[in-house]
């Protein structure tokens, strides 16, 4: 793999910042991740990646700096059009919708916001069965029918897998998929992850799992006190002096 | 490049098994036609079987509560933000009505419609101020909203009576009390029947179970493309709409308003106690709740008289619903039939049996899986 024949580019920020009070999280940050890679973002806890992640589907506004996607800009975009553009983001902590079945939980996914298609019945057969699709994919379409509070939490992480993806976003943005799951699953999910990027979408995971992250990622970005200080293939960025430095602080 | 795949997933992590499909679903669907049937002969023959006209008005304001209770829920139940202070919007009816006829002599069926689209549009404003805070915040946003509309009519003399109150013209000045009850109740039922409608149709939508997911998660709601601003906004319209409809039909049925009444945080109240006893996700919920509160209501009245003991035995029914039914009525008592059933919601698998459904899954899920596999083996190459 050679990181100079940089594709498309996908995702990509110009100096942007956010501070919390005093704390600068993201702090003038330009980086760019590339269209049909599976890009990988890491770096120390506290480094700014959840907030660089927040910052960048609308979650939080960036005090300033620019958001690009695909060329567009989506600075300051409310995070449903952010989504409704075609990136798909998970959370750090799994949220799925407690109370509704698993099915329901596809269902909430809108790309089309047209009133006509608003008020047709959410169990609409070819939505239906598009949801199976998904659910069998990730391996809980057994689960159709429980609430989603009764799963584990390893298929709730598969869950909202299948719910991000139900929106068909071209671009998906995982915090942590391997927080807190068993290595069995993480398998399940790095082989999901392959699998979709070659089916054209693009990845941007932020991860602390270095064995998920080198033998997952094309592309990897090093965050260091919320901004970039290292990018480049996995095997390249594993021996970066600044890397080993902001990660065993030598 | 070590390969993450090569650890296969096994297939041992499968806890929670649910039925493949709710068996008794046709069954469940009779009982429930049998019970509307039933609950709309009910309702509908009341004004003939009610001994006196005193039952019957307390029928029509019943069916009143009932009304606002249902459109509270369009807000309450869907997107799960609690106004305590939607009496605003019942006033607002009732007033727009009985101002709409005294200074610009409309007839009293026009008035009212009217004035409910006029609350409706006032309202747009008002949900997209009130709408910026969640939770805590979004109660107190609505209370204060209530008192200042309560101070507004009270103060505002030449134009609303103030505390002397309003009167509003009969429209059928001719009748006589018992028929005049007959008919403002039917008249209620059809505006139940409208706002039942409508929160059905949207339960079932799209839109329904994107209002639904705003309540579980807003924030992950949004993630997943939900426009929950403008969301959030039409479900408060239409509640401020119904709750508004509800208000001007009081209005013409009562002809006496005082804003001490009109915008009461405790008419507020009623609409959030109702719906939370019959069960805010269901579409009966607030008008089961509208009927039990209703008649505890008049009772206590008539028990206890003018004091204001019904207004503790109304909160301890409302301590009561929240300890032992914290979902209302209605899923409290078909959670009861379920557990007579033999069939449990989820039920718990052996270890024999967990590993024949995997053994299955497996051997139906390698099949699509190799075929998947041979699609993208021909696009790469």
């Amino acid at each position: 793999m050679n990181a100079s024949t940089a594709t498309l580019e996908n995702l990509s920020t110009e100096a942007m910042t956010k501070s919390f009070g005093g704390v600068t999280a993201v702090d003038a940050a330009t980086v760019t991740f590339q269209e049909g890679k599976v890009n990988g973002l890491i770096g120390p806890n506290g480094s700014g990646k959840t907030t660089f992640f927040n910052c960048v589907t609308g979650m939080i506004r960036p005090d300033s700096g620019e958001v690009r996607y695909r060329g567009q800009s989506i600075t300051r975009k409310s995070p449903d059009r952010v989504a409704r553009a075609g990136i798909g983001r998970s959370f750090q902590l799994c949220r799925v919708f407690p109370r509704m079945t698993v099915m329901e939980n596809l269902l909430v996914a809108v790309r089309n916001t047209s009133i006509r298609r608003q008020l047709r019945s959410a169990h609409d057969p070819d939505e239906l069965e598009r949801a199976r699709g998904w659910l069998r994919r990730v391996g809980i379409d057994h689960l159709e029918h429980a609430e989603a509070r009764n799963l584990s939490y390893g298929q709730q992480k598969l869950l909202e897998l299948a719910g991000v993806l139900m929106g068909e976003p071209d671009t998906i943005m995982l915090d942590e998929p391997a927080g807190g799951v068993n290595p069995a699953l993480i398998g399940r999910i790095a082989t999901l992850v392959r699998e979709l990027n070659e089916e054209g979408k693009t990845f941007i995971i932020v991860e602390h799992n270095m064995e998920m992250v080198m033998s997952l990622c094309d592309h990897v970005v090093v965050f260091d006190r919320g901004r970039p200080i290292a990018e480049g293939a996995p095997e390249i960025i594993q021996q970066d002096a600044r890397v080993l430095e902001a990660y065993l602080g030598v | 490049m070590p390969s993450v795949s090569s650890r296969e997933p096994i297939a041992t992590e499968t806890v929670v098994v649910a039925p493949p499909a709710p068996v008794r679903r046709r069954s469940a669907t009779w009982v429930r036609i049998v019970l509307i049937v039933i609950g709309a002969a009910a309702i509908l023959s009341f004004p003939t079987i009610a001994p006196n006209p005193y039952i019957l008005s307390a029928g029509v304001v019943i069916l009143n509560y009932a009304v606002l209770s249902t459109g509270w829920n369009f807000m309450g139940g869907f997107t799960g933000y609690i106004s305590l202070g939607h009496a605003a919007y019942f006033g607002l009816g009732a007033y727009g009505t009985g101002l709409l006829i005294k200074y610009l002599a409309l007839p009293g069926f026009v008035a009212w419609i009217v004035a409910t689209v006029l609350v409706a549009i006032v309202a747009i404003p008002i949900g997209i101020a009130a709408l910026r805070v969640r939770g805590a915040s979004f109660v107190i946003v609505s209370i204060a909203f209530v008192l200042i509309m309560l101070l507004v009519f009270q103060s505002w003399r030449d134009v609303t009576g103030g505390s002397e109150g309003l009167n509003v013209p009969r429209p059928f000045p001719d009748m006589l009390r018992p028929e005049h009850h007959r008919v403002f109740f039917y008249l209620f039922v059809l505006v139940l029947a409208f706002a039942l409608a409508t929160w059905w149709i949207i339960d079932r939508s799209k839109f329904g179970t994107a209002l639904k997911s705003i309540r579980e998660d807003e924030d992950k709601a949004q993630s997943l493309g939900v426009p929950t601003t403008r969301y959030k906004l039409i479900a408060y319209i239409l509640s401020a709409f119904f709750v508004a409809l509800g208000g001007g039909l009081y209005a013409l049925w009562f002809g006496d308003l005082d804003p001490i009444f009109q915008f009461s945080i405790l008419i507020g109240s009623y609409m959030v106690l109702m719906a939370l006893l019959g069960g805010v996700r269901n579409l009966f919920g607030p008008l089961l709740g509208a009927v039990v509160v209703g008649i505890a209501l008049e009772y206590f009245k008539l028990e206890f008289g003018d004091t204001q003991f019904h207004l503790i035995a109304t909160g301890i029914l409302l301590g009561v619903v929240v300890l032992f039914m914290p979902d209302g009525i209605i899923p409290a008592v078909s959670s009861l039939f379920r557990r007579k059933s033999d069939q449990a919601s989820i039920r718990e698998v052996t270890a024999g049996e967990l590993l024949e459904q995997n053994e299955a899954r497996k051997a139906a899920g390698s099949a699509p899986q190799r075929k998947a596999d041979a699609e993208t083996e021909e696009t790469s190459s």
